[in-house]
């Protein structure tokens, strides 16, 4: 079941959607990843993470409604 | 700002002469280790950076900067306490960016739990930058 989720954008990629925010709807990281290149081709340049809810996404992840992605390019702090 | 582990622009001196005063309720501290990073005039074909505009995922920082906290604790006993500020938005050339410090009982610890402070805040911190010219 596809889940309405919000997607936040962060540093390159928040430059590659043109946008800081924005809802999909996916039932899981690994095709909400999909849709998101697809819909932004310069983000498949981009080797970003996903945090879903603040943790780091290691293998897939099914979503639920109103859970909260959010797309990290290489950090750069420090 | 929704982490304290994040200012708003550069750390400047008087934010740091306060952060020190943090660590002076301790007399068994004796010893105090800092790290501050320093934005950087580096030269991209040509152009010069005047300064760096730095982004956060705020709510992510927070959450692991006190894991941070908690793993540096943790691995150095000896460790009293665990300081970490990094800046967001405009951080001029020669301005800081980045202010670490951990108060100890002994220099062993401290030192060794300064430099792995700073490895994981450069590793875990969902921190961007973007080079101003």
């Amino acid at each position: 079941m596809a889940a309405e989720v919000k997607v936040l954008y962060f540093g390159a990629a928040q430059e590659a959607a043109g946008r800081a925010e924005e809802e999909f709807r996916a039932g899981d990281t690994a095709s909400l990843r999909s849709q998101i290149v697809s819909k932004y081709p310069a983000m498949a340049r981009i080797p970003f993470r996903m945090a879903l809810n603040k943790t780091i996404v290691k293998e897939d992840s099914g979503l639920k409604e109103n859970d909260i992605i959010a797309i990290l390019p290489p950090f750069q702090g420090g | 700002m929704k982490s304290r582990y994040l200012t708003g622009g550069p750390i400047t001196p008087v934010l740091i002469s306060e952060l020190m005063t943090l660590g002076n309720n301790d007399p068994g501290a004796g010893a105090v280790s800092v790290f501050i990073g320093r934005v950087r005039d580096d030269d991209y074909d040509g152009r010069r950076v005047t300064a760096i505009e730095y982004s956060a995922y705020e709510d992510m920082v927070e959450k692991e900067a006190e894991e941070i906290v908690r793993t540096v604790r943790a691995a150095f006993s000896d460790v009293r306490s665990v300081l970490i500020v990094h800046s967001k938005g405009i951080v001029k050339a020669g301005e800081a960016s980045l202010f670490i410090m951990i108060t100890s009982g002994h220099r062993d610890h401290g030192t060794r739990a300064c430099r792995h402070t700073l490895e994981m805040v450069k590793e875990k911190l969902p921190i961007w930058k973007k080079e101003l010219f």
